[in-house]
């Protein structure tokens, strides 16, 4: 039986204060067991791995190494060497868009509602003239256009840059699809996973999913910490961007030769404590079961949309089905700024997000120019925090809104 | 950036005694200091200043509603008034040291009553900030609306 309540006394910033946390798909609270392991780590066996032979190094190498492990098994990779660890979902994304080999005129599709960090990395790209940059333009309720992308992919089309979960509208591409499509016609499919694997099950291997990125930080882990899944054979094909120690098996003053997948595309003294902290997190979630955590935000999903669909001068942006979102609401109340609505709502120790929220085209596509207010929420969240934030916000859109 | 100016000598003076105001006398500083050199301000105090200030009223939702939503009229006006009484209070102490009283032309105002400089003008003060706040209520307000007077 799923008990937030029992599962908030994990959480110690949750335990000691009243603050109602929905900024969750910005970053997450990290619970105890995920804390306690990293500070084990500096604490009691800080060395480096893979590089040194003594006790502690031994300790932090098997840590690392079982972290990896916890990771690959929780997005059912192949192989754990199909895990490379990267600082963020950012980084990962740029490994690709660094180390694809692209040929001139190659394509690369991506859409309109993409996070910054799935969009930038094209871009340059496309300016230096390297690849042809299109997009598949989402609706204003952030719903992917299968038709458009039919039209749009072709031969020429290496590689679908997507999103899987929105971090705007909270709705979801159609993975299965779009994957399949891209296939049929040759190209690879990178998802951005950094608002999907934290709330529901991700399979890569059903999804038939060539490269993933995703973040720890939103999935109670550390912050720094990410990973980029590959393919094992299409990871062998890509080319590091950085190199450093522990990237090579060997080098001369003219050449060296690469280390074997995932360790040439992690150059330097990793994150370790990030990477134990990210097994934790993932025991962590594993434990809870991640069908149980998509089923109960399921809940508070119903509950937010019904509740903020209520509130009179709001504009709820994405689609008004709460079955179409994952626990994540963006609005604007008419006649306020984003940033006055989320002050206020800070004064009521309600945390949420206002601004673009790192999808600057997707809020000019729909006319938000100034942004919008975001309140995202995970399995720690209550019903009764939903009520009172509905409470909260409805007085605020009452007294100021237009 | 109007109500920045009110707030860095307000901030700056109440930082004396509180650390808690320190930061935000340094907001304002830095928010002045890049208009004034012609940057864009990216403090954000104002908006800050005007949320807390509404927060605060949210109980009487009338008074929070005007407040937010006439915000820079209400920040011109505590401006004004600002300089104002700064303007005269340097003519009322200007007056106490040349002529031994605040006010020459008062009777009421003499050397010692020095606490009472401001009193001496708070009729003159009062008018002049009603006088401003209705101009610049009017003036806001015809903006707002988006008035456009024609003459021919």
């Amino acid at each position: 039986m799923f008990d937030a309540n029992k599962i908030r006394e994990d959480f110690p910033l949750l335990k000691k204060t009243n603050i109602i946390y929905f900024d969750n798909a910005c970053t997450t609270q990290k619970p105890k067991q995920v804390i306690d392991a990293i500070v084990r780590y500096y604490t009691e066996y800080t060395a480096c791995a893979g590089r040194s032979l003594h006790k502690l190094a031994r300790k932090t190498t098997e840590e690392f190494e079982k972290s990896r492990e916890k990771v690959a098994k929780f997005i059912n990779a192949k192989k754990i060497e199909e895990i490379v660890w990267t600082k963020n979902t950012t980084e990962a994304i740029n490994l690709i868009s660094h180390g694809f080999k692209f040929n001139k005129g190659d394509k690369v599709i991506t859409t309109n509602l993409e996070h910054s960090s799935g969009l930038l990395p094209w871009q340059l790209l496309a300016k230096k003239g390297i690849i042809d940059l299109n997009f598949v333009l989402c609706n204003k309720e952030g719903e992917f256009n299968i038709k458009d992308f039919e039209e749009k992919i072709d031969r020429k089309t290496k590689l679908v840059s997507i999103i899987f979960a929105s971090n705007v509208t909270g709705t979801k591409a159609p993975l299965e699809e779009i994957i399949k499509i891209a296939h049929d016609n040759g190209a690879l499919v990178l998802v951005d996973g950094a608002q999907a694997v934290p709330n529901f099950p991700v399979d890569v291997r059903k999804l038939d999913i060539d490269f993933l990125a995703f973040s720890a930080h939103k999935m109670c882990g550390p912050t720094g910490m990410g990973c980029l899944y590959g393919k094992y054979d299409l990871l062998k094909e890509l080319s590091p961007f950085m190199l450093g120690g522990e990237t090579i098996r060997d080098a001369d003053l003219k050449d060296h030769i690469l280390e074997e997948v995932p360790h040439r595309f992690e150059a330097g003294i990793q994150n370790y404590a990030g990477a134990i902290g990210f097994g934790a997190a993932v025991d962590y979630l594993s434990k809870i079961g991640m069908k149980n955590i998509e089923d109960y935000e399921k809940e508070l999903a119903k509950l937010l949309v019904e509740g903020v669909l209520k509130i009179q001068n709001l504009n709820l942006i994405g689609p008004k089905d709460w079955k179409k979102k994952n626990a994540l609401v963006s609005f604007n109340i008419k006649g306020m700024e984003p940033h006055d609505v989320a002050i206020l709502l800070d004064e009521s120790n309600i945390a949420v997000r206002s601004g673009m929220h790192c999808a600057y085209p997707f809020h000019k596509f729909i006319g938000f120019d100034k942004g919008s207010v975001r309140a995202s929420l995970y399995f720690y969240n209550t019903k009764e925090e939903i009520k009172i934030f509905i409470e909260k916000l409805t007085n605020i859109a009452k007294t100021l809104g237009k | 950036m109007v109500i920045c100016i009110v707030a860095l000598v307000v901030f700056s003076i109440m930082s004396i005694w509180s650390a808690r105001y320190r930061d935000l006398a340094r907001q304002a500083f830095k928010c002045i200091y890049l208009t004034a050199t012609l940057r864009p301000c990216n403090v954000q105090l104002e908006q800050k200043i005007k949320t807390k200030i509404t927060s605060k009223l949210m109980r009487i939702p009338s008074l929070a509603s005007f407040t937010y939503k006439n915000f820079k009229t209400i920040s011109w006006i505590f401006t004004i008034a600002f300089f104002a009484s700064l303007v005269y209070s340097a003519y009322g102490i200007y007056n106490l040291i040349v002529y031994g009283s605040c006010d020459p032309n008062s009777a009421t105002c003499g050397v010692n009553q020095f606490l009472q400089i401001i009193a001496c003008y708070e009729i003159q003060i009062v008018s002049l900030i009603i006088v401003v706040a209705i101009i610049l209520f009017a003036y806001f307000m015809i903006k707002k609306k988006n008035i456009k007077f024609v003459f021919e």
